[in-house]
């Protein structure tokens, strides 16, 4: 009796083991079961082939909802060619790259993703390459526009450009800051000092660091290799960038703040200015009401002269999985979800937070009236786009930087050996 | 003299299959073509059904899944996978390409169950040529239903422990030595399979480790990285551990009043999960948080900065944000979080210390200090001295306290760790994470995956060794 005891626990030790790594495959069982049965139901009725598709988007519910609508109308659209069943899961663009990348084959068939990762899904063989480039780089203002060329990679374009205005800009507060102060971080910082409040931006960030650099002429671009970064700001002068970011960081009415630091200092009232992005604008108008601005990037005071700050254009894509069992349908659900009707949909349903890219969307009147939209325009003359610009190496070396300068260099560190080492950091080899 | 035969010839296996293939009739040559022929020739039909069935499974897998990847096992893979999509279908049309992380993984299985086979294959072989002798000398053959009589008594043993090893096979130790293999690997971001292919690239991940220029900086940042973990690992455990030990000593003390309160209350804190306490405290010492504003309020903001403490930069205290305030931070926080468990264990223990040696200690004048030298920590560490070491290997491996309370918050000042995005408080293993989880670079995270393990082990036999030197357990008496 003992002893089959003892064999039934050594059972149960190997069966437990198994029902730990077999969980998901049981599942995955259970599904291809339901859903042959559908197809075995359907097909008596009718002759069109059954597609089943999967569309990641933002968690957010406004999105989730359009979604559905989107799809519900892509599902009518084509109802005399194919049964069409999608299903919309919640991904978050920002982390799109993560979890597609873990395992590509088990990935949605489309999903929306930010530029940055756009690159990095090209160089893993996520993207399936768009069909019908030549109208999508139309509608979306063509080849030299900055969402197309933030979705191409080596001339081929990748994404489908679903939302512009993912790049970063000011907000200030009309009570304590004037127009033409806004113009300028002596006029923010002079403002600040005033009011005995904040002005914010967050210096150990890449994203938001370069566009000190990038003002001042210096430029990062991706080699041609498409992973790694090549980076002039360790080049003569860029010391003096970098002791201008000192001297902003210095003054008493700047603080470094992170995104989340940033929304909380505007409630609090601390912070009566500050560059961030567009998914924060709805926050940031509901704090400030109708003192809410928002304007161009600031410019510097770079050895006496001013110097108008760039930026990083952002946009986010829908891109189709190159895995797909069904790609054709994909990139037809990719380019409806991105077509302009939808495109004017998806801000409207969002408020406002889904900025269009598609040129025709984007100048409609709704859009046009939006002061985040118009601030966006204005600044995207002094932008460049991020997916040309940098590769992977890119971030954690400019967050040390912004970091050191953000604490006003603590250790003294020689700012051209400080730029020497980011750089090199920056364009090391990938891998 | 007859007893011995029934055992079979003894000796090394292959040895053993060896003599007996060349010293068995034809049926114990015929053996390693068709497994089961031995046995069946003696009568043991169901035995040579297994064996044959055995033999036939083996063969298909080798087949379909063993000698295609091991064939491939040596580049890991040539064609890449190149598709084509097709209008007309809707469909992409790829061709037959090698997916460099299954070969690796097929082929060591195949591999695997390669050995597994011939060392079957070998016990056969001798097993079929003791039958052979048993026969000739009429000895008794045994029968299937004695076979499995035996397998529950005798041989129970086997019965009871061959799941359990096949579990460890599969679930340890292939995956085990599929880590480890990658390490010799190019398999990172820009190799990433099924699209394109990695292969092997011998010492040079290891060789990187010992490199130190401006933009190659691992070797610089693992002599940090292990640095920081061992004197983590040191501060974690032994905090904890006295930090125990001295509060259920205050606790247990005869003049402490409402014992089971002060117990209940610091269990408490082990009911939290984890994670959640860890958050909320990282929040509470964020830049901006809770505490900073009461200290800046209260003025011990700008104390601290007048005794240098505090950069006079800044106009917070940097608890999570500077490497030293973090470091700092970090082994409090863990102190905090860890002392219950041990305030536990440390009671438990020093309830079993018998009350007859305090008793003649006094009784010999001993004072508190003296007892608790003498008495106390000796029982103490005989008892957890198991628990010390496991403690240490655990904290060495302590993911949870250092990616909770810095993740988003700590960003390093050193430009070296940054360029192989390490952190000044990264522990190996959080270092690793970042590596796999946020850089793909698979490779070298196998590579520090394999130092972790020799650091550990390292560590446990050098303390093992050392706890348990013979006549060290009684010492204390």
């Amino acid at each position: 009796m003992k002893k089959l005891a003892a064999i039934l626990m050594a059972l149960m030790l190997v069966l437990s083991l198994c029902a730990c790594s077999g969980g998901t495959t049981d599942t995955t069982t259970t599904e291809s079961t339901t859903e042959t049965e559908t197809t075995e139901a359907t097909t008596e009725t009718t002759e069109i082939p059954d597609i089943s598709l999967t569309l990641w988007g933002s968690e957010l519910t406004d999105f989730q909802d359009a979604f559905r609508v989107m799809c519900d109308n892509f599902i009518e659209a084509y109802a005399d060619e194919a049964n069409i069943t999608i299903e919309i899961g919640a991904q978050s663009e920002a982390t799109a790259k993560d979890t597609v990348l873990t395992d590509i084959s088990a990935a949605a068939d489309v999903f929306y993703y930010a530029d940055d990762q756009n690159v990095e899904l090209v160089a893993a063989g996520a993207l399936q390459p768009v069909e019908s480039a030549d109208a999508i780089t139309e509608a979306n203002g063509g080849s030299d526009a900055g969402a197309i060329q933030a979705a191409t990679v080596n001339g081929t374009l990748y994404g489908y450009p679903a939302m512009g205005g993912n790049g970063y800009f000011l907000y200030y507060d009309k009570a304590y800051v004037t127009d033409e102060q806004a113009g300028s971080w002596a006029g923010l910082l002079e403002a600040a000092n005033a009011a005995g409040k904040e002005v914010t931006m967050q210096l150990n960030n890449g994203w938001y660091l370069h566009g000190f650099f990038k003002g001042a002429g210096y430029a990062c671009s991706l080699a041609d290799d498409a992973a790694t970064t090549t980076c002039d700001w360790n080049t003569a002068g860029g010391t003096d960038v970098a002791q201008a970011i000192l001297d902003i960081a210095a003054d008493p009415g700047f603080i470094n703040l992170d995104d989340a630091a940033f929304v909380t200092g505007v409630q609090e009232g601390t912070v009566i200015a500050g560059i961030n992005g567009s998914w924060n604008a709805g926050a940031v108008q509901e704090a400030w009401g109708d003192d809410y601005a928002c304007a161009k990037l600031p410019t510097y005071t770079l050895n006496g002269e001013e110097v108008q700050m760039g930026s990083f254009d952002g946009y986010k894509l829908v891109g189709v999985n190159a895995y797909s069992e069904n790609v054709g349908w994909a990139m037809r659900l990719a380019e409806w979800l991105t077509n302009e009707d939808n495109q004017i949909y998806l801000y409207e349903a969002t408020s406002g937070s889904a900025v269009p890219s598609n040129v025709n969307a984007a100048a409609s009147e709704s859009v046009q009236a939006n002061p985040v939209v118009a601030a966006l325009a204005t600044q995207s003359q002094y932008a460049s786009a991020q997916s040309l610009s940098v590769g992977g190496n890119y971030w954690t070396p400019t967050e040390t930087l912004g970091n050191i300068l953000a604490n006003g260099n603590p250790d003294g560190t020689d700012l051209q050996q400080l730029l020497d080492e980011t750089v090199a950091g920056v364009t090391a080899a990938v891998g | 003299m007859k007893k011995r035969k029934h055992d079979g010839i003894r000796g090394f296996l292959p040895v053993r299959a060896a003599k007996s293939w060349l010293a068995g009739d034809a049926f114990v040559k015929l053996t390693p073509l068709l497994w089961g022929v031995g046995y069946i020739r003696r009568r043991q039909f169901v035995k040579g059904f297994l064996a044959i069935l055995f033999e036939v499974v083996v063969v298909m897998f080798s087949i379909s899944y063993g000698f295609p990847n091991i064939a491939k096992f040596g580049t890991l893979g040539t064609v890449r996978r190149e598709t084509v999509y097709n209008p007309a279908t809707m469909k992409n049309e790829v061709n037959q390409y090698d997916n460099s992380f299954l070969i690796l993984l097929f082929g060591l299985v195949g591999l695997i169950v390669l050995a597994v086979a011939v060392i079957i294959l070998m016990r056969i072989v001798a097993e079929a040529r003791e039958l052979q002798q048993k026969s000739e000398q009429g000895a008794h053959i045994s029968t299937f239903r004695e076979d499995i009589r035996e397998l529950l008594n005798q041989k129970f043993h086997i019965t009871l422990l061959s799941l359990p090893s096949l579990g460890i096979i599969v679930f340890t130790i292939i995956p085990l030595i599929f880590m480890i293999l990658v390490a010799f690997t190019n398999y990172d971001q820009q190799h990433m399979a099924p699209t394109e292919l990695f292969t092997w690239v011998g010492l040079d991940n290891f060789k990187r480790l010992f490199n130190n220029s401006l933009s190659e900086t691992f070797g610089y940042s693992f002599g940090k990285v292990l640095g920081w973990t061992l004197v983590w690992a040191f501060f974690a455990t032994f905090t904890c551990y006295f930090g125990g030990i001295a509060l259920s000593l205050m606790i247990n003390n005869k003049r402490t009043r409402v014992k089971k309160l002060w117990r209940t209350l610091f269990v408490i804190c082990i009911a939290v999960p984890q994670f959640v306490s860890l958050l909320l405290v990282r929040n509470f010492f964020a830049d901006t948080g809770i505490v900073n504003t009461f200290c800046s309020n209260v003025g011990i903001t700008d104390f601290l900065k007048s005794i240098g403490l505090v950069g006079a930069y800044l106009d917070h205290i940097p608890f999570l944000t500077e490497a030293g305030w973090a470091k700092f931070m970090i082994i409090l926080i863990n102190f905090w979080i860890g002392v219950p468990y041990l305030m536990l264990i440390a009671t438990g223990v020093l309830m079993n210390i018998p009350t007859e040696y305090y008793e003649s200690a006094k009784i010999d004048g001993a004072n508190a200090l003296q007892t608790f030298n003498r008495i106390t920590m000796p029982f103490m560490l005989s008892v957890t001295g198991p628990y010390l070491i496991t403690s240490f290997i655990a904290n060495i491996n302590n993911f949870n306290v250092i990616y909770l309370l810095t993740q988003d918050v700590y960003f390093t000042m050193d430009t070296k760790l940054a360029a192989s995005n390490a952190k000044d408080i990264d522990l190996l293993v959080t270092w690793l994470y970042r590596l796999t989880n946020d850089y793909y670079n698979y490779k070298m995270a196998s590579v520090i995956g394999i130092l972790v393990f020799i650091v550990c082990a390292v560590f446990t036999l050098l303390a093992f060794n050392y706890t348990f030197r013979k006549g060290r357990e009684g010492r204390f008496q």
